[in-house]
């Protein structure tokens, strides 16, 4: 086993973990990575109709798990972007009919062959997201700038670390520089402050985010997009890059994200 | 007067955002999510402390505030407790305590 096997959780519902599944993925897989997307979140598929992939369906994650097809025959490969590839959630079936070992086995499997395995994890802390975080040897955890997803996120490092993960990064999600301007929103610092670990990115809310989806093409995809600059540049730090920190335009002025653990230094 | 003007025009220091005050309740919650401690032993921890502080000062039990409080994800017991007055001195703490053990 090789590859990387990364979860994306937060806990809190809602807050853009298929999204950065879906962007960051996209863009490893542009940089010509090999790329398995899983999503996790079993009974509410999601990762595929924000790829843009819902109608290529024939398998999925428990008919690859019980045998019923060869886990390769389960795996979509995307036509945009050619190393992408996704392991669909089934969507009839709920989060307890796969246990923890059968997960942990997939995510090996998927490793041997891909440079990078993400899953998509499902809201809450229950066993759907034991599934997602036992293959896993590293986390991204999302997070937006308010009280309640700040406060799961923390909840979050804490569950990561008794799975034997540690250092999980964090990504601050729909960060709106007008409101912290306005002393109206948590701002990085205040964020990484609190929960104190590391950054890998802050993406804007964008509108852009829902009109990619709305088309199923990933954000990374459209050079204008703000939120999708955020996300190749979380890939680039993923992979190792030594990338600045965006500066972020709000109406009216500009606003700089300021620099952090030594970025840009 | 005009340094006053100023600094509300440029600084916005004068009204606290609501974002000070959502970091400042998350700081609290997030000290006390992560002791995981319950009431009850919270409880016990305060009476505990009183009891011991109080071999050496007298102290306003009433206006007793603990807390827990957490920075780079460690944390401190942060415990305020008033003092009324001292002991008379170390000699009769010394027979007091020799008294009830
Ligand atoms: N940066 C952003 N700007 C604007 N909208 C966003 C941004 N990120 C996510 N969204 C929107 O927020 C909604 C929730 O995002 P998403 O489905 O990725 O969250 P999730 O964490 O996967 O949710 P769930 O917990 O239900 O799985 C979506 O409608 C998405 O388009
Ligand atoms: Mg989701």
């Amino acid at each position: 086993m090789n590859g990387k096997v990364m979860v994306v959780t937060s806990g809190k519902g809602g807050v853009g973990k298929t999204t950065a599944v879906a962007n960051i993925g996209c863009a490893l897989a542009a940089r010509g990575k090999k790329v398995a997307l899983v999503d996790a979140d079993i009974g509410l598929r999601n990762l595929d109709i924000v790829l843009g992939l819902e109608n290529r369906i024939v398998f999925d994650l428990i008919h690859a798990m019980e045998g019923r097809c060869r886990l390769r025959q389960a795996l979509i490969r995307d036509k945009r972007v050619q190393t992408l590839f996704l392991l669909p959630a089934a969507q009839s079936k709920d989060k307890d009919a796969i246990m923890p070992e059968q997960m942990k086995e997939l995510t090996g499997e998927l490793a041997d062959e891909f440079d990078y395995v993400i899953l998509d994890c499902p809201a809450g802390i229950e066993r759907g997201f034991k599934n997602a975080v036992v293959g896993a040897d590293s986390a991204l955890i999302i997070t937006t700038p308010e009280v309640s997803a700040v406060r799961d996120a923390d909840r979050i490092v804490g569950l990561l670390e008794a799975e034997g993960i540690l250092e999980p990064k964090l990504v601050i999600n729909r960060l709106r520089p007008d409101m912290v301007k306005r002393g109206d929103m948590l701002d990085i610092d205040d964020v990484i402050d609190i929960l104190a670990i590391d950054l890998v990115g802050v993406v804007p809310d964008d509108e852009t985010v829902i009109t990619s989806t709305n088309r199923g093409e990933p954000a990374v995809l459209d050079g204008a997009s703000r939120a999708g600059e955020a996300f190749r540049r979380i890939a680039a730090r993923i992979e190792g890059e030594d990338v600045p920190f965006l500066s972020m335009e709000a109406p009216g002025f500009w606003w700089r994200v300021k620099r952090f653990l030594g970025a840009g230094r | 007067m005009v340094f006053e003007f100023m600094s509300r025009i440029l600084g916005r220091k004068n009204r606290l955002g609501s974002k000070d005050l959502a970091k400042e309740r998350l700081k609290l919650v997030l000290a006390h999510d992560r002791v995981s401690i319950s009431p009850q032993m919270l409880e016990r921890l305060r009476r505990d402390l009183a009891s011991a502080c109080a071999k050496y000062v007298d102290i306003d039990e009433a206006g007793m505030n603990i807390r827990f409080d957490s920075s780079d994800r460690s944390l401190a017991l942060i415990a305020s407790v008033p003092v009324i007055g001292s002991k008379q001195s170390t000699h009769t703490s010394k027979k007091r305590r020799g008294k009830s053990g």
